[in-house]
């Protein structure tokens, strides 16, 4: 298992795709260090320089804590989609390089099970992307701790809530890579999934627009099979944002949302494991 | 009994189209035996079941019908493979991978541990001369040390079977005999090695007995010399052969060419060279050398794989022909 996790990095690493990942991580990090200036006094914000250059925040007093919680929620919704797509493309093609001809015989001539092969590289696939999340969340976590004194634990849970999509679209990733072998495809597929997931958050109002019964309970029907993609995304800004964003999502049945995608990470999962476990190579 | 390190048993390998329209058969059904501490050359034209017969072995391809066996346990489980070695041909490693990090992760990967392939590596570059090359992508290796890297990966672990497939392939000929070399070392040590080479000299020069697949079955197997033996043909050295020797020789049915000074007689059995030495003793003739012909391994490959309206093996697997004449010389082992 650690030799596999350690080829899953070092190929990251290889591809340019790890260190372009934490180069524009770092850089966003240093400028966001280096250009956010705030002048906090007794818990609000009394003056800010952004640059070099104050800004102006007509004689009003901003309460610092409701400022870093409104920051943190709209970074971890940014993150939320470009954490996953970068996530997926660094490790979509894991399965397809695989299961190239003249490497998969060097792997499976070893005496390690087809399954806990795959399971490595997919577990080793979910490292790689929460080092990425852990980089550029804890180092703006303490950023902003050192700016404003201001610490919220709760930002920090935002990237666990993305590991889970992540998670979810990583094993789609890879049962799409067990039956076609291709890297293209793993990803648009992986990608269209996401799009057309979110769409369907809003399956109620197109099951009512369509006009045959059977098209409403094909939409209905792909809802509840695919990950909430959209209802994940809102539910992770809600994490972070606390009480004044968890209203946005009051109506959200948690417990449908994560147990649905977890079931379709599981059944992704076990399918990809099971059609590897039987290809002849 | 200890079961044999490499066994097949009726193996039967048929692929099918994607819709199942198309049919082929890989494998017919075919037996091997390696024994421990032998040098098995899988000979065979393109698309005779070689690499298959390696696929199955090694748990890549699964078997439509029979057993495959390494140290008695069945393919299908990856513990077969704990003592097992393999030389893919084609193989890529991940060019990113240094030599050295190449044999840490398949070492790893094999069932030892961190300190243990770590102690192994630098000898065991050395052993395939790529001592300087340690710490060098893959990507920059050429071909030949490509080759020798495979090597090393297959046998990092130390293992007490060697499955390679054309392990000199693209390596140059000072390469090919250090490879040889030290496949004889590794076979000494007791190791087990299937060979899958297109290279009949290098087959005959590494195998202990080999065995020549057509068309999904085992057209002969047993040694080179049981399958380069021609018993029906004979080398013999007589004193002053004369025409009228020869004429009198011929006069028997016997075939007689003249090759540099000694006769080649073609016989039709034991008998008939029994009587042919007779016949040169009776005319007073000094026989000095009586032998088979052997022909070459590669004769006899092109015999056992073209096409011919006969089939070319009797049923026990040994080459048609020679068994009569020998009185069961061919190997007979072919059976599993």
């Amino acid at each position: 298992m650690l030799a596999s996790w350690e080829e899953v990095f070092r190929e990251a690493a290889a591809r340019w795709t790890l260190l372009a990942y934490f180069a524009l991580s770092t850089l966003f990090i240093l400028i966001f260090a280096a250009a956010v200036n705030l002048d906090v006094v007794n818990g609000a914000l009394a003056g800010a320089k952004l640059f070099g250059q104050s800004v102006d925040m007509g004689g009003r007093s901003i309460d610092i804590d409701r400022l870093v919680l409104g920051f943190e929620s709209g970074f971890s919704g940014f993150l939320y989609i470009v954490g996953t797509f970068l996530a997926i493309f660094a490790t979509a093609h894991l399965v397809p390089r695989l299961q190239e001809k003249g490497t998969i015989d060097l792997y499976l001539s070893r005496p390690v099970g087809r399954v806990s092969l795959l399971l490595s590289r997919y577990t080793g696939g979910l490292l790689l992307a929460a080092a990425n999340l852990l980089y550029l969340l804890g180092s703006l976590w303490a950023i902003i701790y050192w700016k404003t004194k201001v610490a919220h634990p709760r930002f920090l849970l935002a990237g666990l809530s993305i590991l889970f999509t992540i998670a979810a679209l990583l094993a789609f990733a890879f049962l799409a890579g067990v039956v076609t072998s291709s890297t293209g495809v793993s990803l648009m597929t992986t990608y269209a999934l996401f799009f057309l997931a979110a769409l369907l958050a809003a399956h109620a109002k197109i099951a009512a627009a369509v006009s045959s019964e059977w098209t409403a309970r094909l939409v209905t029907g792909l809802y509840w099979i695919f990950p909430k993609t959209a209802e994940l995304g809102r539910a992770t800004v809600a994490l972070v944002g606390g009480r004044g964003t968890l209203r946005a999502v009051a109506d959200m049945n948690y417990f449908a949302v994560y147990g649905s995608t977890a079931l379709f990470l599981l059944t992704s999962l076990t399918l990809a494991c099971w059609l590897f476990s039987r290809k002849d190579f | 009994m200890e079961a044999s390190p490499i066994q097949v048993i009726g193996l039967r390998k048929v692929y099918r189209s994607r819709f199942g329209s198309n049919r082929i058969e890989a494998l017919a059904g075919i037996d091997l035996d390696v024994r421990a501490g032998e040098v098995f050359g899988l000979l065979g034209p393109n698309g005779a079941g070689k690499t298959t017969t390696v696929k199955i072995l090694l748990g890549l391809t699964f078997p439509t019908a029979g057993e495959a066996r390494l140290d008695g346990v069945p393919c299908a489980l990856p513990e077969s493979r704990r003592h097992v070695g393999y030389l893919p041909e084609g193989h890529r490693f991940p060019g990113y991978l240094t030599a050295a990090q190449t044999l840490s992760i398949f070492g790893r990967m094999s069932g030892l541990d961190a300190r243990t392939v770590k102690g192994r590596i630098p000898k065991l570059l050395e052993r395939v001369g790529l001592a300087d090359w340690a710490h060098v992508r893959v990507r920059k290796f050429s071909k030949g040390m490509t080759q020798r890297l495979g090597l090393a990966a297959a046998l990092v672990h130390e293992p007490r079977i060697l499955l390679l497939d054309e392990p000199t392939d693209g390596v140059d000929p000072v390469g090919r005999r250090e490879i040889r070399d030290l496949l004889r070392e590794e076979a000494r040590r007791g190791t087990t090695i299937l060979l899958n080479s297109h290279l009949l000299s290098e087959i005959e020069r590494t195998c202990d007995r080999v065995a020549v697949l057509r068309q999904g079955r085992v057209a002969a197997q047993g040694t080179i010399e049981d399958l380069t033996a021609q018993t029906s043909r004979y080398k013999m050295v007589v004193s002053a052969p004369d025409d009228a020797l020869i004429a009198a020789l011929r006069e028997t049915g016997a075939g007689i060419e003249r090759v540099n000074g000694h006769l080649i007689v073609s016989t039709r059995d034991l008998e008939h060279v029994n009587a042919l030495v007779d016949r040169v003793r009776s005319r007073g003739a000094m026989l000095s050398e009586l032998s088979p012909v052997r022909s070459s391994l590669e004769d006899v490959f092109v015999d056992l794989v073209t096409p011919s309206p006969s089939p070319p093996v009797s049923p026990s697997g040994s080459i048609a022909g020679t068994e009569s004449q020998t009185g069961g010389r061919g190997d007979g082992e072919t059976g599993g």
